[in-house]
Formats: structure tokens, sequence, C-alpha cells
């Protein structure tokens, strides 16, 4: 392959899906005259940031090679701690921390199943996934969580500077992914355990405790979209988040991150995020039936592994 | 009964052999000898059609014939039984015997009770039943041999098959090999083991750059000789003014499941090679010094895992690169830092300028080409690869590097500017352990060469070599002679 050819094969696979969202959108706006206005643009912005909140955590663990499937679930338990504790009188912020800190704590719990253990982490995260769901119907015997304290609703509703706060809270978080992945040693560990682990091993990288930090970041994620979710609702369901884990993964995937590990970043899931987000935004407002739009979301993952697939086969 | 004609195979430019006669008979063991490089496996990778010849021929039973693939050398009767064996590891004996040859429908007691006889043939005394995983590598060899004999082969080809085994599978083995000759079948024999080589075979074909150097019977030669016809050639030694102190910077104690207790001590700006046939223990002296298996110590504290080895001064360059050396996904840049990344970053956060400057250092160092840090590792040559794997070594910037197999697979040119830095290096007072099944590579950069056989040091030879000498020693030729 000449130098030129790589180039712009480096240069599609890099530029290539924002290109291919500012072409959704321009078709889009097109085939509909409500799509390209402000409030439509902001509420697909609000309608993406729980999933690209815990997309963003995915994100960490699928560079890893890792894969954290029990986040939706993971999200529902969290969610209904955090409100009973803040209902029954925990000033609301000390609960939201709380939630913040228990929504780590059981990612890192599956961490170390996965890192320490040796056990599969579909297999583990599959437990996560049935075990923090039956917490959650546990902890509220089934019921949702109302009467929450003015704050969430404020994270839920609330604007700054004309951005709805989960938009706010979603780019805060971008930015600290970023900043994790990109401009820390521990980023770059665990790049260089997707990229390969024996390697990483023999460089001296701490493998299992990098391994089970980035399951703890995925719970963190997934913790920060239940308050949010919780705020956007004004409640808390036991029942909430189900098959979040897999529009999380569908984010990453669709945003380029391989899901053998160390290729990919965070703004690629931000990418995929706003192509899944911007496709059911448009196929609602050209009312398409929501079994079609399924049918459709399922086929843009498949296309984009496609892609992804030919852009990279070539390299030896 | 078989012979191969002036077959030569060019891999694109390069020759890999040229003008070999190879004639084998019937009920005869033909030992097939050179050094790495020589041809041995492509010559055979040719009869068993694994590859088609550039140009000769091979006549089989009296008939010309021309492989265009396993299956069809396999139908003509010629099976060969690979150094990394091709079973299916989660799959009994038995499903394993007949792989490929299974109906549709398998029925499983009729398969026992072939498996059974087939497995009688070799003296294998295990249950068909049980997965092949399960049983020693000693015992898959001869489950992979028996599956041969499944297929009624009449000739079989076995490239390097006791590089795993202990000397009594070993023996086992030779008892069964022997057996199968007076029954008729005819066997070729790949080895770098001379002593067995005159134990098992009859005849013994040498091969040099991919030529045909001669063929001896046995009897008639001693190891001296075949030796001689293996390397054919002097080799320079490396011109670097031997500046060693005798300082004894680190002390080692290595020992592992059957390899012997052992105390190596090196020195500053000392050259050691380890030499080896392969699963002598050259490699695994490697990473058990480097804390990756096994047990080992520094000036007797012990050595638990990399990162501790690391920590005192050691750094590994694996074998293997792309399976344990480098990420291929990531730039040259982040390969480069993933042995120092806490040098390269205050508080956990990386420093762009240092992490930027390690990269350049070692690219401009080791001549990466092309000199773009941003570059993934996969798009560059497998010299280059190396270089990197190797720069990922050195950016830890140790007291002793650990080698294994540096330039496997390397170009000429990159190997010669690898030699140069290492060097000059070890003239900087860097203490290196290479291993190699290279002769010449080790004759070219050592001060002096451990010898490894069955596991454990056999003899530690001080520069300058005489090649012949190398060579005899790591065979075992000297043993045998």
């Amino acid at each position: 392959m000449s130098p030129a050819r790589v180039r712009w094969r480096e240069l599609l696979a890099r530029f290539g899906l924002v290109l291919a969202l500012l072409a959704l959108i321009l078709a889009l706006s097109l085939l509909s005259d409500r799509f390209l206005s402000v409030p439509n643009l902001l509420n697909v912005l609000r309608q993406i940031s729980i999933n690209a909140l815990i997309a963003f955590g995915m994100t960490a663990v699928i560079l890893g090679r890792g894969i954290d499937l029990s986040v939706g679930s993971l999200l529902a338990y969290v969610g209904v701690v955090t409100a009973t504790l803040a209902v029954s009188g925990l000033p609301a912020w000390l609960a939201i921390v709380a939630g913040l800190a228990l929504g780590a704590t059981l990612g890192a719990l599956s961490g170390l199943f996965v890192a320490y253990a040796g056990i599969a982490p579909f297999i583990v995260t599959l437990a996560g996934l049935t075990i923090f769901r039956g917490m959650a119907l546990a902890f509220t015997d089934g019921r949702p969580v109302t009467g929450l304290p003015p704050l969430f609703a404020e994270i839920g509703y609330g604007t700054f500077l004309g951005l709805p706060m989960p938009v706010w809270i979603l780019l805060a978080f971008l930015v600290l992914t970023r900043l994790l992945l990109r401009h820390t040693a521990l980023g770059r560990a665990i790049y260089a355990i997707g990229g390969n682990e024996e390697a990483a091993r023999l460089a001296g990288i701490p493998v299992r405790r990098v391994t089970a930090f980035t399951y703890a970041f995925s719970g963190f994620a997934a913790a920060l979209a239940a308050v949010v979710l919780t705020g956007r609702l004004n409640s808390a369901q036991p029942t909430a988040g189900v098959m979040f884990e897999l529009d999380a993964i569908a984010a990453v995937v669709v945003g380029g991150t391989s899901l053998f590990g160390g290729r990919g970043g965070v703004f690629g899931t931000l990418v995929g995020a706003l192509i899944i987000g911007v496709i059911n935004n448009g196929m609602n407002l050209l009312n398409v039936p929501s079994f079609y739009q399924q049918i459709v979301k399922g086929g843009v993952i498949l296309a984009a592994l496609l892609i992804d697939r030919i852009l990279t086969a070539r390299r030896t | 009964m078989l012979e191969m004609r002036g077959i030569g195979k060019r891999f694109g430019g390069v020759v890999a052999l040229r003008d070999v006669d190879f004639e084998l008979r019937a009920g005869e063991v033909h030992a097939l000898v050179g050094e790495n490089g020589a041809g041995k496996s492509t010559l055979m990778k040719i009869l068993s059609g694994v590859q088609p010849p550039s140009e000769g021929e091979i006549v089989f039973e009296g008939r010309p014939v021309a492989f265009r693939g396993v299956h069809e050398a396999q139908a003509a009767g010629i099976a060969m039984v690979y150094q990394e064996l091709a079973l299916v590891p989660h799959l009994s004996v038995a499903e394993n015997l007949f792989l490929g040859r299974l109906r549709p429908l398998v029925r499983h007691r009729e398969l026992v009770e072939r498996s059974g006889e087939l497995l009688a043939e070799v003296e294998l005394d295990v249950d068909p039943r049980r997965t092949v995983a399960s049983l020693p590598i000693g015992e898959q060899q001869l489950v992979e041999i028996a599956k041969a004999l499944g297929r009624r082969s009449r000739v079989l080809v076995l490239d390097e098959p006791t590089a795993a085994l202990s000397s009594q599978e070993s023996d086992r083995l030779f008892a069964i090999l022997r057996r199968l000759r007076q029954g008729g079948t005819s066997l070729v024999y790949i080895s770098h083991r001379l002593e067995e080589v005159f134990a098992l075979a009859d005849r013994v074909t040498v091969l040099r750059d991919g030529g045909r150097v001669a063929t001896h019977v046995l009897a008639e030669v001693d190891g001296e000789r075949i030796v001689r016809d293996m390397v054919g050639r002097e080799v320079a030694r490396f011109g670097r003014a031997s500046t060693r102190r005798e300082t004894v910077r680190a002390r080692f104690d290595y020992g592992g499941a059957d390899l012997a207790r052992n105390q190596l001590t090196l020195h500053e700006g000392e050259v050691t090679g380890v030499a080896g046939v392969a699963g002598s223990g050259r490699s695994r002296l490697c990473r058990t010094l480097y804390g990756a298996e096994g047990e080992a110590s520094l000036d007797d504290v012990p050595v638990r895992s990399p990162r501790a080895a690391l920590e005192r001064g050691l750094a590994y360059v694996p074998e293997d690169r792309k399976g344990e050396g480098l990420s291929l996904v990531a730039s040259v840049q982040a390969n480069l830092a993933h042995a120092v990344l806490p040098r390269l970053s205050r508080v956990g956060l990386m420093r762009p300028g240092a992490e930027r400057a390690n990269a350049m250092t070692w690219t401009r160092r080791l001549g990466i080409r092309p000199p773009d840090p941003e570059r993934e590792v996969a798009t560059l040559s497998g010299g280059n690869q190396q270089k990197v794997v190797v720069g990922k070594g050195l950016a830890a910037e140790p007291r002793v590097l650990l080698m294994d197999e540096p330039t496997r697979g390397v170009d000429v040119g990159a190997r010669t500017e690898l030699y140069e830095v290492l060097d000059d290096l070890a003239g900087r007072g860097l203490s290196l352990l290479l291993a190699s099944s290279d002769t010449d590579e080790l004759i070219q950069l050592c001060d002096r060469i451990l010898v490894f056989r069955h596991g454990a040091v056999a003899t530690i030879l001080h520069a300058p070599f005489d090649r012949e000498e190398v060579v005899a020693h790591v065979t075992g030729a000297r043993a045998v002679a």
C-alpha cells in the first residue's frame, strides 16, 4: 500500500464517523423541516445523555478488551438506593455522592472477579445484570421511589447558560473520560492491555489492577446516568435501564472502538451515541413505527462494524 | 520409493531452496539436518503438499506427483507431524484420530474401537474417549503419529518431534519409530540434536543456505563431519573492543520445573550468549530471570513479577514479538512508553514532552523506519517492529537486557543496525543476555556462550569462538563423537 493510500485510510478511519453524522443530519433536515431547529437538537442531546454517560464508561472497559453487561441493572439499583437515601432525609447532594460511590464499588466488584478470579467478563457482568436487577427490585419491593427533593428535578430539567443540565453533565464527563484515557498513565495502561495483555504484563503494567479499575469506572458512569435518569423521571424505578447495556455497547462500537480492545476513544463514542440518537429522533419525526425503528437501529450497528472491518482488515 | 529432484523454491526475490535432491528409501529413517534457515522445513512443506515447488519434480513410487494441497499428499500416503501439534485439544483422542474423516453421524462405539487399534500401534495405552488436552505432550505426539498411521501413511515426516519431550518420552518415541521402520514405513526425521540422529537414522542429508551439501550413511561418518557440513564457513566476530569491567552487577539464582538449579553472574558491559536447541531451556532462562515464570532471584532477593524485575533494572525482549512484545494497534510512541509509564508521568498525568522525547530518542537511535512515532506499529515491517520491541526494553534504561531471539525474521540490514546499537550499549556498561538459535549472531556479539542441553547448562564457551565447536556443543555432537 502506498503511503498516500495509508493516509487516506487513516483520515477516513478518523473522521469518517463525523462525516457520517453530518450526512445523516443533512439528510434528516431535508426530510423533516422540524429536525434542524435549536430546540430539537437540544432535545437530541438531552435524549442521548443517559446512553452517552453509560457508553463513556463502557468505552474504558471495551478498550481494555472487556465488556460490561451489568450497567443497566446497576443503574436501576443505584437509582433506587440514591433516591431512598434522599427521601429518608439525607441531604440530596450527599445521597448522590453515596450513589456514585456505590456504583463505583459495585463495578469494582465485577472487576475483581474478572481480573483476579479470571472469569470471562461476559459471564461476570451477565451475572451482575441479574443480581443488580434483583437487588433493585428487592430493595424497593418492586415499587418506584418518589417524593424526591428538588435537586433531582433541577438535574433533570434545569438549564445553565441555555443548555440543559444533563448536557452539561455529559460534557463534563466527556472531558473527564478523555483526560483519563488520553492523558494519564492509567489510560495508557488500559490501551496497552487491550492491545496485548501479555505484552502489557511483560512491560510491568499492573494488568489486574488496571482491568479492575475499568469496571469500577464503568460502574461510576452508570451511577452518574442513574442520577440523571432519576432527575428526568423525578422518581427512581427499579425496572429502569433494561437493555441499556446494549445501547451503550452499540454507541461504543458504532463510534469506532474495537471490541478486541486497544483501539478507539471516547469522542468516537460520543459521535456513535449521537448517530444513534439522531436516527431515533429522525425516525420519530418522520413517524416511522417503533417496530421498524428497531430494525433500522440494528442495521446501523451492523453497517458500522462492517465499515470498520473493511478499514482495518487490510492492515497486517 | 520417493525422490525429490532439483527442487527449488523462491519466495518473491528470496531463494529458500535451490536444486535440492532428496531420496527416501522404503523402510528407512532419513535425517534432515541444517542450521535455522537452511531450508529443512521448506523442503518438507513441499513434500507434504503445503507449498508447491518453484522448480523440480517429485517422483513417488515410480510416478511423478504434484500435490495441490495437504489432503492430496495425505491421500497418496505422505503425512507430516508438526512441531506445533495439529490436534484439537478439547476433542477426544478418538475424534482427533479421525478428524476430517468423520461421517456426518458419528458412531462413537465404532470410533472408539478403531481408535484402540491405532493407539496399540504406537503403544499408547489411553482411553480414546479422553480429551487430547488431558494428555501430557509426549502422548499427544504419539496420538499425532497414530493419526498419520490411520491414514495409511507410508511416509512420515517428523519435524523436531522431541523438542518438547522429556528423555523418557523421547526414548519411547524412538522405540516406536524403529518398529514402524521395521514395518516398512519410511521416516524423514528433522532434528537439531545430532545424538538423536545417530541413535535413530540410517542416512542423513545436510542442508545449508537452501542447498544440499551432502548425504551420508551414518555408520560411515562422525558428528564432527556433519557439523562441518552444516557450518561450512567462518564468521567474523563483531569488532567491539572488550572494555568490560569485571564487576559483578547481578547475581541470578534460577530454578524451575526441569531447569536445574543454577547460578549466573553477569558483568557490566558483558554480552552473554545462551545457545541450545528448541526446548533446551534457552528461552525459559530469560523468562525465569525476568519473573515471567518459575522462580528466580537477583542478588539473593526473589523476583516475583516482570514489574519487580523492571524495578530492579532488568528489561526483556521476548521471542514472540506479536504475541508478547507489542500492541500492534498502538502507535510506535505508545509502545515505546509502555514499560516506562511511571517515568513519563507525574501524579498519574502523562508528560507529553517526555513521552515524545522518549519516542524520538529510540526511533532515531534504532533507526525505526519510517521515523514517525505516531505510526501504528502494525503498519511497520517485521524488522522495524522488532526494533520497537528492543526500544521498548531499552527505554527502561536497564542494567541488564534479556533478549530472546532478537533478530528472528529480521532482514540483514535491520539486523546489522541492531547489532551496532547493542554493541554500543554494551560498550557503555549494559549487560546483555542474548538467547539465540542463530550461531552467527552469538559468535559476533558474545563474550561467552552458555550452551543449554536438556534444561541445564552443559558447557560454557569463551570468546574467541570456534564456530564448529559451538555448533558441535549445541547439537550434542561433542557428546557423540
